[in-house]
């Protein structure tokens, strides 16, 4: 029986905003074994990015429970949290922003071990920054660069490896690889794939981009509005998406193919606001199948074969 | 010649800065159909924008300048008229729709008054009827023409760039570039908005320069197909050509680097290696260092075009001894 | 899968020094005209104020009142002439930089101290903790910068370190709101998140991440304000509030040779002449940080 490393019991996570209470995250479940990974997917708004940060307590959660190993998260003391910090780390978005401009690629390496006295010694502390940056394929000649002096595939590296140098276990990677041209995102995806056997990581992928994700994931979670409406393993959830919304995401999605004609399904609409939702559907709205039940009341995430979750009143 | 609404020949465009002058485009020729639509693709740093800039002769002077080409627009030499005449072009003849629509559209104006704005230039009508066509141009891109008094940040991303297309398109212009229209949505809204701008040709009976990285995009809404990189055009044909007879190694390694979302077991094989630096682009042919086929020639001689049917053609060395030698992925 | 992993020795790469970024402001800040005629001036003042016992005699030109010698025009014995109780001027004018550049600094570094400790909190945690900072220091900016100098030092009495603590408390407000805007336009960046996610503790992340991206903006008000700190403190010397006589100080050369201005107007003109120009060389150095440190103009 394989371990679960990370499991999260309604995850809720409210912003108070002059207009109400937005619900960002909506009473979220799931759970990830160890060495497996979790593709979380969404559109903008819908509260992925909120939840891995919910997760790594980033943001703290309004509600709700998150198990890492088995132990209750939320519980934790500061200093306690950052002891987990060790294992639990983050990839961001935009490779950019998320690197210190006035700090060369192997301080940035080398600054969570320094911060966290991993390796107090300055030579070999180094060494471990030059390893590091071998196993995410940085040439040690950029060891005294700037990020701003690198292209969006070095420094989505130089982010990995941050993420790696620590007693890294499980990583939130929050749209890691949307910023960057095409060709370069396969050398990261690729690259992700090969540490993740490498040093068994576990990972949540988040992404809106469901081919990415068919890649990457074992398990897909779809969500909407800071709900998850449908969950299954990856290739389950390709061949028989229930819910009318996966099944409009994956027909929108641009196939670089002129062979087969998909049928796209044009959703009408606009996706509601996450301010005080109404307790029905929240795709309702924009739902070309939605009944009177839809408007109403709110459908269940109930199981529809192995594995395979969905919330929905008709299908 | 005169079913070409577009016709550029030979276009080279530098930049001038600080670090070194930068040859953005490299002497490409490019021509749009009547109402077809033609795809530039390529990532980022081949000189797309750079040349839908110069068709539109937006290139910020200095740093850059247009050191050589003709541009022919519907018949009319572009690079021989005064900035007046071209300032009567722009929005009329040819319009051009931007990558961010969060920027794109003035947040103090209301979305009405911009389109009547972009109709007021060169047309002559009354305030009263440049305000009708502005609620027409709203209906038609799918927004209630009641919301011509709302402002940019009361609309969604896709409803603003609805917005700027019916901007675009308020004077039925000949001509419509789009550069990465829809890489800035979500998804399902990029769906939408794809299947507005292939309504909207049809209707409107224009042409559309499509800029874009994505090849799924490029299959959903093109005709015809040119790759660039690092300011040339490598290969081009059309639609069918570039994705059942894929010719140049770089078109190829775009097509392997994308994820198939139907089939899930196939490896991503990127293209290794980076794009070279555009401040010191080598001799020979600008993708041999990452091309898996290279030949000892592609390092010091320019490839030349090498021609597979009358609107298909690939620069690339491969070809030149042997016309009919096949790529791995064996497109063919 | 790795690109060029060529395995470089370890103390080759410890040796090779990192591009500093400050070299590169610098070579940015040479190529304004009018921020090296500033950087030359004020060079010329600081050399002033470092050499001046080399220059001019203290207890001999400076102080020493020589009623024989007084109000002779500018010639050879005394470049700048004599003022009305027979100092040479310009001696005076060069123990005045001391004072002007010494006041001017010191006093902004309080300011900056304080004022960018209370902003960088109010701007970093936000919330209550800035409301009740911002609101106090909007108290204090409600004051006119020189009625409260004034106050100060007629509370604690006309001394150096008086004048210091007048003028720099009352910049306290001014430094307080530049240092939290900076703080704002940064703390919402990812890497400030990143660094939160390795475990930074809040203190390590202001002073190592936060404000150090955040320089530019301040490092440009702190130079402006030196130069007004400069004119406040001749201001206030010049109502007698400040540097009292015959400590040598522009703004009491200019109140001393008010009377004399018709027939004698060199006494003012050269203190005159000092103020302006090193508050002129100031902002000029100012204005040419504030492009040379933009990141857009790369």
């Amino acid at each position: 029986m394989a371990e679960i490393l990370l499991e999260v019991k309604n995850l809720k996570k409210y912003f108070e905003t002059p207009r109400g209470k937005l619900h960002a995250v909506d009473d979220v479940s799931f759970s990830i074994e160890k060495g497996k990974t979790l593709g979380l997917v969404g559109e903008s708004g819908c509260g992925k990015s909120t939840t891995g940060r919910v997760i790594l307590r980033l943001l703290e959660a309004t509600d709700g429970e998150i198990y890492y190993k088995g132990k209750n998260i939320r519980d934790l003391k500061n200093n306690q949290m950052r002891d987990l910090r060790k294992e639990m780390q983050i990839i961001f978005q935009d490779p950019f922003s998320s690197l210190d401009p006035r700090m060369t690629v192997s301080e940035i390496i080398e600054e969570p071990i320094k911060l966290n006295k991993i390796i107090k010694d300055k030579e070999k502390r180094f060494e471990r920054v030059l390893e590091l940056m071998d196993l995410v394929g940085l040439s040690r000649r950029l060891m005294n660069t700037y990020p701003h002096e690198l292209d969006g595939g070095r420094r989505q590296r130089i982010g990995i490896a941050r993420a790696l140098s620590l007693d890294t276990k499980f990583i939130v990677c929050d749209e890691p690889v949307s910023a960057l041209d095409v060709s370069i995102q396969a050398q990261i995806l690729n690259l992700m794939k090969e540490l993740q056997e490498k040093l068994d990581l576990t990972y949540i992928f988040i992404t809106h981009d469901l081919s990415v994700v068919n890649h990457f994931s074992d398990e897909i979670a779809v969500m909407y509005l800071g709900k998850i409406i449908e969950k299954a393993a990856a290739e389950e959830l390709f061949s028989n998406p229930i819910h009318p919304y996966t099944k409009a995401l994956l027909s929108a999605i641009p196939r670089p193919t002129i062979d087969k004609k998909i049928d796209k399904i044009i959703l009408k609409g606009e996706i509601t606001s996450p301010i005080n939702p109404e307790f029905n559907c929240r795709f309702a709205n924009r739902c070309n199948y939605a009944e009177d039940i839809c408007k109403k009341k709110e459908p269940e995430f109930t199981k529809r074969s192995k594995d395979h979750y969905a919330a929905c009143h008709i299908f | 010649m005169n079913n070409k609404v577009l016709a550029i020949h030979n276009l080279k465009v530098r930049y001038l800065t600080e670090d070194g002058s930068v040859e953005a485009v490299n002497g490409i020729d490019i021509s749009v159909d009547k109402r077809k639509t033609l795809g530039l693709v390529g990532e980022t740093g081949a000189g797309k924008t750079t040349t839908a800039l110069s068709i539109l002769r937006l290139i910020p002077d200095p740093p850059g300048e247009i050191l050589s080409g003709n541009i022919e627009l519907d018949g009319i030499d572009l690079m021989s008229i005064t900035e007046k005449e071209m300032e009567k072009i722009r929005g009329d003849l040819v319009s051009m729709i931007f990558q961010d629509p969060m920027t794109a559209l003035n947040p103090v104006i209301n979305i009405g008054e911009q389109i009547s704005e972009a109709i007021s230039i060169h047309q002559h009508v009354t305030p009263d009827e440049a305000k009708k066509k502005a609620k027409e141009m709203l209906e038609l891109v799918g927004i209630p023409g009641a919301r011509w008094a709302e402002y940019p940040h009361q609309f969604s991303g896709g409803m603003k760039q609805r917005v700027i297309i019916a901007i675009a398109l308020s004077c039925s212009p000949k001509l419509l570039i789009a550069d990465e229209p829809t890489t800035a949505l979500d998804v399902t809204i990029q769906a939408q908005v794809l299947e507005l701008m292939k309504e909207l040709k049809e209707k409107m009976d224009m042409s559309m320069l499509m800029i874009t990285h994505d090849l799924g995009v490029v299959a959903e809404v093109c005709d015809d197909v040119a790759i660039m990189y690092a300011g040339r055009i490598i290969e081009q044909g059309s639609l069918k050509e570039i994705f059942k007879s894929t010719k140049h190694p770089y078109t190829e390694g775009l097509f392997n680097s994308v994820p198939n979302i139907d089939d899930r077991k196939s490896e991503l094989k990127p293209i290794r290696g980076l794009m070279s630096d555009p401040y010191n682009l080598p001799v020979g042919c600008a993708f041999c260092d990452r091309c898996d086929y290279a030949l000892e020639k592609c390092k010091t001689e320019k490839p030349e075009k090498i021609y597979f049917s009358e609107t298909h053609f690939a620069e690339c060395h491969l070809y030149k001894e042997n016309i009919d030698f096949q790529l791995n992925s064996g497109k063919n | 899968m790795s690109e060029n992993t060529e395995f470089v020795k370890t103390e080759q790469l410890l040796k090779t020094k990192k591009r500093s970024q400050i070299v590169d402001v610098w070579r940015r800040l040479r190529r304004s005209n009018t921020a090296v005629i500033g950087l030359i001036l004020i060079f010329i003042f600081l050399c002033m104020a470092i050499f001046a016992p080399v220059i001019a005699n203290y207890e001999d030109d400076a102080l020493k009142m020589n009623v024989r010698e007084r109000l002779q025009s500018p010639g050879i014995g005394h470049w700048f002439g004599t003022d009305e109780l027979g100092r040479d001027i310009f001696a005076r004018i060069v123990y005045g930089t001391r004072i002007s550049l010494f006041v001017g600094i010191i006093s902004v570094s309080i300011a900056l101290t304080l004022g960018g400790t209370l902003g960088a909190i109010a701007g970093y945690y936000g919330g209550r903790i800035d409301n009740i900072i911002m609101r106090v220091l909007d108290v204090l900016l409600a004051i006119p910068t020189i009625l409260l100098a004034i106050t100060i030092v007629a509370a604690l009495g006309a001394s150096i370190l008086n004048l210091m603590i007048a003028v720099g408390v009352s910049n306290i407000p001014g430094f307080a709101r530049v240092v939290r805007a900076a703080v704002l336009s940064v703390k919402d960046q990812e890497f400030i998140e990143a660094a939160k996610a390795i475990g930074a503790r809040d203190h390590t992340i202001i002073l190592k991440h936060v404000l150090p991206n955040s320089m530019a903006p301040i490092i440009v008000f702190a130079t402006l304000k030196v130069a007004t700190a400069i004119m406040a403190t001749a201001s206030l010397s010049f109502i007698g509030l400040g540097i009292q006589p015959p400590t040598p100080e522009w703004g009491s050369m200019l109140a001393g040779g008010r009377a004399y201005i018709r027939d004698n107007m060199y006494i003012v003109l050269y203190p005159g002449l000092a103020i302006v120009l090193t508050v002129l060389s100031l902002n000029l150095i100012g204005d040419g940080l504030r492009d040379a440190l933009d990141p857009k103009l790369k």
